[in-house]
């Protein structure tokens, strides 16, 4: 286990457990040798009152026929008690009577403290000593008193052995948790350690695959592994669920994708049949009505002729729009290859073949040099015929009729206009300029199917540009777009 | 007897076929014309079997105004299988059609036509286009030899 | 610390009588009536020091409590009598000693007695030195009779009385005949034995 060492939740289990131990056995032994310490003291100062008592009783008659030899024969039998020190008997006035000391360097020169006489004994610790004085009473009369100076050497005795028994006691209860920790650590530490390593052996390797094994202990480190193997589970689940999505996704944009080009393929066989079997009926409709007012001329009356005239224009009118139609389809359909355009000099070209188409026209053409763009240049050609064409018909009322190409500064971008002093527009219809066979004006007045401006704005968002126009009911009008 | 030119056309509309030939008519172009109403028909003529069997093979017509959407056999078959027979292979081939869309004109150029003319709805258009025809393919075109085997 | 009896004045008051050879006979005189009534004042009633005779009194009473009679001797009624035969020697001493004291219950009384026949009553008998003469025939009287006997005579213990006062290193001690004690039937606590300098068994009272 890399960089745990002291820190390891072994070792602190291990210290913890010593410590507890530790603790509660001195807590333990504390209070017992303390109380039994003092019960001890009592119980010395008790064996010494006795003693005093008994000396005492012995010396009685030596104190009322003052016999101190006596006395000090009672006393001298202290010499049995080693704990002894020295004790005295005196005279119910104070006055020494007789007194024993068990070293000569002792002497009594205590002033006895006053005993009240219903107390017969009293005992002071002091300085590491235990005196006790005895009243004697002899038939109800105070003949004397008792001293007795003892050391504490029985209570030392005793604290030392109670301390050396404490202490073994605790150095085998110590050795003692050693093994109990060990268990301990197998119980507790080892699955949480065993988790830890899993756990960073799965995040330093990425590898979800693995799973920490479970004690079957039941308790909390077992239920974390369990909840961590879940969670690797959940997550191997969700990569595999992300993957499987992402497959499906995959598989469903591949669908969709041959679905469109289907689509696509449909559209083309679709547009493909339209060219041929809708115009079919239209030219007979219109070569017959041609045959019939050709052949027929003098036996049809003028409203005769003019009716078949209409059927004829009719009939050509839905030929341009099925024509219209088709090419605004293949417009949307056709890639787009892109590559760099110069389109002042494809503007040229359009407007040489407008020239052609429409001789007697007398137009001017303004047409801004260096252009160039990024484009396909076969739909920018149909932008610019459409533009260019439009811009003809409606300067046909004109005298003098100018058409502008050119470029200028939008938004930070740059924007190509076209720009005709026609018929224009009112702006408030600027909206539906675009829309498929949308017009502002009467076929009558300017011939159209409306659907070239809807061609021109397919081509512009399919190069992802803009387009939008401006204009004045008979000044004018300008188209702009972005490629 | 001078061979008459011969104008094929193989059309299967009816009504084209009337309106073709009467702007032809109108366009005083006296040739025959032999039409053809489906791309089996086209090719029996041509190569002098089934309908037109025993049909003398070396007379090939002028030029072959051919549609494109012929039931049996499509148009641009027929023109593969002109263009693969030795006796018609250098044979004027016009494409007459509705259809102006780029994958047909490839394909009948690809396969040898001479040429491709889109028919209008507008009939006076027509007229000018078979007049155009008419005058290119009958009058200037500098057919290619017949082969008498 | 003054202990508690410290008798060694006593004599030594004799003793340190004024010693000047300075004057004449007056001052002899002077010195003879100074010696005297120092004597008369030591012989009286009221000692600052306890006098020998304060000190016996003390003891007298002290024998009671270590002494057991024979319950047949007296009537359990009645007085504790200590009796003093013969010249009453303790003044006041006694008297004040046995002042509000009883022995088991009983009353402590002294009387003073001039012949050995009076003493029926009594529980402890003072042979006074006057006696000395007649001690024989006072013991032979009190023979058997349960009276602890004590005195200050000399040779008392010896010659059959039951307690004997003695001076001892300035001090009042006491020698005890047990014999005679057992004959009289009465019992001496062995703590009054232990404190006694002597205590002998002899032959019969009279000797």
């Amino acid at each position: 286990m890399p960089n745990v060492g002291h820190n390891s939740i072994t070792t602190k289990l291990t210290r913890m457990n010593m410590l507890v131990s530790a603790a509660a056995l001195l807590i333990a032994c504390a209070a017992f040798v303390a109380y039994d310490l003092i019960t001890f003291r009592e119980s010395m100062a008790h064996n010494l009152a006795i003693q005093a008592q008994i000396a005492g009783s012995n010396s009685v008659s030596a104190l009322l026929f003052n016999d101190p030899r006596s006395a000090e024969n009672t006393l001298s039998a202290l010499q049995a008690a080693p704990n002894i020190i020295s004790a005295a008997i005196y005279t119910p006035d104070g006055a020494t009577f007789a007194a024993y000391s068990r070293y000569a360097s002792v002497q009594i020169t205590r002033i006895l403290p006053f005993i009240p006489a219903q107390q017969g004994d009293a005992y002071w610790f002091k300085d590491g000593q235990l005196e006790v004085i005895h009243a004697i009473v002899f038939r109800g009369k105070r003949t004397g008193t008792v001293y007795i100076l003892s050391d504490l050497r029985e209570l030392t005795r005793r604290l030392k052995r109670y301390a050396g028994i404490a202490a073994i006691v605790l150095l085998a209860s110590l050795l003692a948790a050693l093994p109990v920790g060990s268990i301990f650590q197998r119980a507790v530490a080892q699955p949480i350690v065993h988790l830890a390593e899993t756990a960073r052996i799965v995040s330093r390797d990425k590898n979800y695959a693995l799973r920490a094994t479970p004690t079957g202990n039941r308790d909390e480190p077992d239920i974390l592994i369990g909840a961590f193997n879940e969670m690797l589970e959940q997550i191997q689940e969700r990569d595999g669920a992300l993957r499987n999505a992402h497959d499906e996704l995959e598989q469903r944009v591949q669908e969709r994708t041959a679905q469109l080009a289907a689509t696509n393929k449909e559209l083309e066989a679709f547009s493909y049949s339209v060219s041929h079997d809708l115009r079919a009926p239209l030219r007979s409709i219109d070569g017959f009505s041609l045959a019939l007012l050709e052949d027929y001329a003098d036996r049809l009356a003028d409203e005769g002729k003019d009716h078949l005239q209409r059927i004829r224009a009719a009939t050509q009118r839905m030929g341009m729009l099925i024509d219209d139609l088709l090419n605004l389809s293949r417009m949307t359909r056709a890639e787009i290859r892109k590559e760099v355009v110069n389109l002042s000099a494809l503007a040229q070209s359009v407007v040489a073949g407008l020239r052609e188409a429409q001789p007697e026209r007398q137009i001017e053409f303004r047409i801004e040099d260096h252009l160039q763009a990024k484009a396909d240049p076969r739909l920018v050609q149909v932008i610019l015929e459409n533009l260019f064409g439009n811009a003809c018909k409606f300067t046909s009322k004109r005298a003098s009729a100018c058409v502008e190409f050119g470029k200028l500064r939008h938004n930070g971008r740059f924007a190509y206009f076209v720009r005709d002093n026609g018929a224009g527009f009112d702006s408030a219809y600027a909206t539906r300029l675009f829309g498929a066979f949308q017009r502002l004006h009467a076929a009558s007045e300017f011939p159209g199917t409306g659907i070239g401006l809807a061609t021109v704005q397919r081509i512009v968002h399919r190069h992802g540009g803009e387009i939008w126009a401006e204009g004045t009911v008979e000044k004018g009008a300008t188209f702009y777009f972005t490629l | 007897m001078e061979d008459t030119k011969v104008i094929l056309l193989v059309e299967d509309n009816p009504d084209d076929e009337a309106l073709t030939l009467r702007a032809l008519n109108k366009n005083n172009i006296k040739n025959d014309v032999v039409v053809a109403r489906d791309g089996a028909e086209a090719l029996d003529y041509l190569f002098g079997s089934g309908k037109y069997a025993g049909r003398d093979t070396a007379l090939m017509p002028q030029v072959v105004l051919l549609d494109l959407k012929l039931p049996k056999i499509e148009g641009l078959e027929v023109l593969r299988r002109v263009r693969a027979d030795e006796r018609t292979k250098l044979l004027p081939v016009v494409i007459l059609t509705s259809s102006n869309e780029d994958q047909d004109r490839i394909a009948g150029y690809g396969l040898g036509a001479n040429s491709y003319v889109r028919k209008p709805v507008d009939f006076s258009q027509f007229l000018d286009a078979a007049r155009h025809l008419g005058l290119y393919w009958l009058v200037l075109n500098e057919a290619p030899p017949v082969r008498r085997s | 610390m003054r202990p508690a009896n410290d008798t060694s004045h006593f004599p030594a008051g004799f003793e340190r009588g004024p010693a000047s050879s300075r004057s004449g006979p007056v001052r002899r005189t002077l010195a003879l009536l100074w010696c005297v009534l120092f004597a008369v004042s030591t012989l009286s009633a009221e000692q600052p020091k306890p006098s020998e005779y304060q000190v016996e009194a003390v003891y007298l009473l002290n024998f009671a409590k270590f002494v057991e009679w024979p319950s047949k001797a007296a009537p359990p009624e009645g007085p504790f009598n200590i009796c003093v035969l013969g010249q009453y020697p303790f003044g006041a001493a006694l008297d004040k000693t046995i002042a509000g004291e009883s022995i088991d219950g009983r009353k402590v009384v002294v009387q003073r007695i001039s012949k050995p026949q009076e003493a029926i009553s009594c529980r402890i008998l003072f042979i006074s030195l006057s006696e000395e003469s007649r001690l024989a025939e006072i013991l032979k009287t009190l023979d058997k009779a349960s009276i602890l006997t004590v005195s200050n005579v000399p040779k008392f213990s010896q010659r059959g009385g039951m307690i004997q006062f003695v001076v001892e290193a300035n001090k009042i001690r006491f020698e005890v005949n047990l014999t005679s004690a057992e004959r009289a039937g009465l019992t001496l606590s062995s703590e009054l034995l232990k404190v006694a300098t002597a205590v002998t068994r002899s032959s019969q009272p009279g000797d």
